[in-house]
């Protein structure tokens, strides 16, 4: 493996450690000192095609070995055997710093404050080491992730964030968090002069949830796919799948090829909802409401397909650890043939009437650029990269469920602008319904879910897959007993949505929601890290609520 | 073409597969407890009380997230996901669905066991006719832990003075 | 006399009650073209209703923030009130035809003093887009109506559409007065102040309960009467050379006609509108100053007499 080979022969006697994980992924562990200059030697490696930062995890490790460890999770991509390699480094529990990589790499910058805030983990040289995850009134030294903090625990402290002062002369914009252009909440804070963007500040998390800490303290891991589905409403299947993927690999389980099929297929049905959404949402912020009923119209056939074929019209719930849990019987192929021929006419449609109206052109057109090189700085994947120039799938580069064996193209642009993402994604759709097709023709027979006894505990892997933002990853290191010790879902849109200020400067507040929105921001995706159960830090005090919480503690001890 | 639908004044009928709410069926369910195990928001508790000898299975569709998954691991399918959807009320309590069953009776203390009598009769019902003594089942089976415990303890004791003698 | 008294009573009716009808006929052909169901053609009345109903929240002391919305409604009203209905005109004399002008551009102040007098930085977007907007689309409306007047010899509303001659500018005239009356009627593609999804309804953003329903039923107001000043131009010259306006039957012909008139624009407009996304500020300024310049020179061939 050319990479490994490379970084052997640089680095030499300061690599402690080299694994293989998966058949695509190895796990390096180096010496605290020298791990940023692994990382940015990598990531600023003049051959390797697209690099990207996929990931970093801290985890606290103090139960097993005393120290804490942070990951960062490399890939290379362009090619169909590239691999993803996690340099790891340990650090002392008494004082756990490291050199901070953002400096070099500005897509680093949010991890690192995520580490800070939810570990303690502290990144040295970091040029903004402001809160990122937790609320305005968490107290600062309460470390949530950390293993002895019990996950209903609620601390109060008081409300203060700082925010970066206005520039000369202009005044604060407030996006946000209520705005009818979001739909999520989230504060976006122009500082504007006139009607032109002269800077932006993003306060977000607003919908964190507490799914990483809850899934290593009461869920099994069948459970914790659920939860993962419900990361997101739009993209809930891809962060299950990607879960069951990092599992399945973990515990060597060899899932049958029907079921891979099955969730090929459910994954490209979702990119159609999401994609089709999407157009729907870009052309009602322009204006065009008529563009955007339309678009919805079609997406309400997906849903209704998507109803007879799993039993919801969202949140599948078909996916278990080993396998999927429905299957496709023959009167369900003939719907989704049914579907597709009626999307194939009505889409074509659909776009004809968009690039036709030449108002909606004018607005989407040479707004919100986004440079090919700022965009690998960054680490932006998915539309939002391919639109800038990057040529990266993770269908194509690192195959997993059935795309191995499917044929589909890739579209790429190199304008940056909103008009070209919303290119990427149309000629997506029509990619995701030829690969429906695919899919259904291949479909083989056999099982659809394999059985498991027990999963080595202590196993570290990662499950990757495309969602319709880009690239879903997710880390788990298995616990003992059939629990997961730590669990990282990183969404498509946590590398995206720091590159939003940059695509802001120089375009007026009538751009703001489109651009926001260009990038497809799902911000549940994004902020779904640790919490505390909102009940009880809320005074709601409901009886059933009380009753149910001394049940749990009480069926507990049966 | 319009695609409004009149609803909420006309019916809307959700297809066969759709996971609707929960509903247990009270003569079925033996309270195993499986789909307690099994429901990850812990919509369905098992609270046993051994002062009155019931056990109440609380089933609460406000926290069930509609998964299905108890309804896979029910051992006698009273536990069902229906095609209903629609589940606003104005009184919470309306959610909340218990079934209620009663726990053996220890014949040798009087003291309450931490199963029911729907268990042993399923279990009666699984395992095959040939292999099982009725009546020597009717000494053995309700007993609680501790007694029977007890009792394999004498048991053995006896056994070995009987060897010894 | 009576025929005075009648007049005045369904001009009356025409002014306040049709605007909401006419919106909720347009709500329904989008809905259509949307394969929608969408509200029923009533359903404006019933949102006006509701809002005049309810008590505003006021998010500052000012005194122009709750006066606004009445100076709109009576610039709007005022607007109107100068057109002719059938034969009827209900305020007339030499000139008005700058009055007319002046109060529309009234209703535009009346809005920006609303965005102004609030902190907000949402309401100032919207005021400065209105003041943009307003002042890139008087001169054209100004210019399609002047070269209207050139032609007639006469400088009142009322008389114009009696006196005019077809000559070929006037034949452009009508095409710049089309386009005048769309911008600042503040149909889609150019509802930019008042934009929903980008700025949060501009200048009402801070308005609620009374003060807003007023300012929604004033806005109606003031298309109708851009589109009913259009729409007098065109079936007046018609109609006179058919019967004689001027006699009872006549006039109520005459009005029936123009009413027939703005329904079928006002459906074709709700079309456009429905096919069209929202243009941006200085798109929209650029365009309009584009416009006035072709304004310009159909006034210089008017001048001509040509």
């Amino acid at each position: 493996m050319k990479y490994l080979e490379e970084l052997k022969a640089k680095f030499g006697e300061r690599i402690e450690e080299i694994k293989q994980l998966a058949h695509n992924q190895w796990l390096i562990t180096v010496d605290k000192d020298i791990l940023h200059e692994v990382v940015v030697y990598f990531l600023k490696h003049p051959e390797w095609k697209e690099t990207q930062l996929s990931t970093m995890v801290g985890t606290d490790e103090r139960p097993l070995r005393g120290k804490f460890s942070v990951i960062y999770w490399l890939s290379v991509n362009g090619n169909s055997d590239d691999v993803y390699i996690g340099i790891k480094a340990y650090l002392p529990a008494d004082d756990p710093r490291f050199k901070s990589v953002t400096p070099f790499h500005k897509g680093a910058n949010w991890y690192e404050r995520e580490v800070q805030d939810l570990l303690g983990i502290i990144p040295e040289g970091h040029p903004d080491p402001r809160r990122l995850v937790l609320p305005d009134d968490w107290p600062s030294c309460v470390y949530p992730l950390r293993k002895d903090f019990h996950y209903s625990d609620s601390p109060q402290g008081k409300k203060y964030y700082p925010y970066r002062e206005p520039p000369q002369g202009t005044t604060v914009h407030p996006i946000g968090p209520y705005h009818v252009a979001l739909d999520e909440p989230a504060h976006f804070r122009l500082y504007v002069k006139g009607e032109e963007i002269i800077d932006c500040d993003y306060r977000g998390f607003y919908s964190h949830r507490g799914i990483e800490k809850i899934s290593e303290s009461r869920l099994t891991y069948d459970q914790i796919c659920f939860i993962a589905e419900r990361i997101c409403g739009i993209c809930g299947f891809t962060h299950s799948t990607a879960y069951c993927q990092a599992v399945e690999a973990a515990g060597e389980i060899e899932v049958p090829e029907r079921a891979l099929y099955i969730r090929t297929i459910m994954l490209e049905l979702e990119r159609l909802h999401s994609h089709l959404l999407w157009m729907g949402v870009a052309c009602h912020l322009t204006g065009f409401d008529t563009g955007f009923m339309h678009a919805w119209r079609l997406r309400e056939y997906v849903m209704w397909l998507c109803e007879r074929l799993t039993g919801n019209r969202k949140t599948y719930g078909i996916n278990l650890v080993g396998g999927v849990r429905r299957d496709f019987l023959d009167y369900r192929k003939e719907m989704i043939e049914d579907v597709l021929k009626k999307l194939k006419s009505e889409f074509g449609k659909l776009v004809d009437d968009l690039t036709s109206t030449r108002t909606f052109i004018k607005r989407c057109e040479g707004v919100g650029v986004l440079p090919y090189k700022l965009a690998h700085e960054w680490s932006v994947d998915g539309p939002l990269g391919r639109g800038s120039g990057r040529d990266f799938d993770v269908r194509r580069d690192h195959p997993y469920a059935a795309y191995g064996d499917l044929d589909f193209k890739v579209p790429v642009y190199k304008e940056g602008d909103v008009l070209a993402r919303a290119l990427v994604r149309i000629e997506e759709i029509w990619e995701s319904i030829w690969i429906i097709e695919q899919a259904l023709d291949q479909l083989p027979g056999g099982d659809i879910l394999a059985e498991y006894k027990e999963i080595p505990p202590y196993r570290e892997v990662i499950g990757t897959t495309e969602a319709p933002r880009g690239e879903n990853v997710h880390y788990v290191m298995t616990g003992p007993g059939n629990t997961v010790y730590r669990y990282r879902a990183r969404a498509a849109t946590y590398n995206n949505l720091p590159a939003v200020p940059d695509m802001l400067r120089g375009y007026t507040i009538a751009d703001a929601p489109l651009i926001i929105a260009s990038i497809d921001p799902c911000y549940s995706c994004t902020e779904r890290v640790q919490i505390v159960d909102v009940e009880s830090g809320k005074v709601r005090i409901l009886k059933e609520e009380e009753f149910n919480k001394l049940s749990i503690k009480a069926s507990r001890r049966v | 073409m319009p695609v409004t639908l009149r609803y909420p004044f006309t019916e809307l009928e959700a297809p066969p597969e759709y996971r609707g709410l929960p509903h247990i069926d009270p003569k079925l369910c033996i309270g195993c407890g499986a789909c307690v195990n099994a429901c990850p928001p812990d919509a369905i508790l098992r609270i046993d009380d051994y002062d009155r000898g019931t056990r109440k299975i609380v089933l609460d569709i406000g926290r069930c997230i509609r998964c299905a998954r108890c309804e896979e691991v029910c051992p006698t399918g009273a536990i069902r996901l229906t095609n209903l959807f629609e589940a606003a009320s104005p009184d919470r309590r309306d959610h909340i669905q218990v079934v209620e069953l009663r726990l053996v009776r220890c014949k040798v203390c009087g003291n309450y066991t931490d199963f029911t009598e729907r268990q042993v009769k399923k279990a009666l019902q699984i395992l095959p006719k040939e292999i099982l003594e009725e009546e020597a089942l009717e000494e053995r089976v309700f007993i609680c832990r501790n007694c029977r415990r007890k009792g394999t303890v004498d048991a053995t004791i006896n056994a070995t003075k009987e060897v010894v003698l | 006399m009576m025929e005075k008294i009648v007049f005045a009573l369904i001009t009356v009716m025409i002014i306040f009650l049709l605007p909401p009808l006419l919106d909720g006929i347009s709500r329904k052909v989008k809905a259509k073209i949307q394969y929608r169901v969408g509200a029923s053609i009533f359903q404006t009345y019933y949102d006006l209703q509701s809002l005049l109903n309810m008590e505003p929240i006021l998010p500052t002391e000012r005194l122009a923030f709750r006066i606004a919305p009445y100076i709109a409604f009576a610039s709007a009203l005022a607007a109107a009130l100068l057109l002719p209905f059938g034969s009827f005109v209900p305020v007339a004399f030499t000139g008005d035809f700058f009055v007319f002008l002046y109060v529309l551009a009234m209703f535009s102040v009346a809005m920006m003093i609303a965005g102004f007098s609030v902190n907000n930085s949402y309401t100032n977007a919207g005021a400065n887009r209105e003041m943009m907007l307003i002042l890139s689309i008087e001169p054209v409306l100004g210019v399609a109506i002047g070269v209207f007047a050139l032609n007639a010899h006469s400088l009142s509303i009322g008389g114009i559409p009696l006196n005019i001659t077809f000559t070929p500018s006037l034949i452009l005239a009508y095409v710049l007065l089309a386009y005048a009356v769309y911008v600042e009627g503040g149909f889609i593609p150019f509802d930019i102040a008042e934009a929903e999804t980008e700025i949060l309804e501009g200048p009402l953003c801070e308005y609620s309960g009374r003060l807003l329903g007023m300012f929604k039923w004033a806005m109606l107001i003031k298309r109708l009467a851009l589109l009913w000043l259009f729409v007098s131009f065109l079936v007046l010259p018609i109609m006179k050379n058919i019967i004689d306006i001027t006699t009872f039957t006549g006039g109520l012909a005459t009005l029936a006609v123009q009413l027939i008139v703005l329904f079928i624009i006002y459906s074709i407009i709700a079309i456009i509108e429905a096919s069209n996304a929202r243009l941006r500020i200085d798109q929209a300024i650029r365009q309009n100053t584009r416009v006035f310049l072709a304004g310009l020179v159909v006034l210089l061939i008017a001048a001509l007499g040509w």
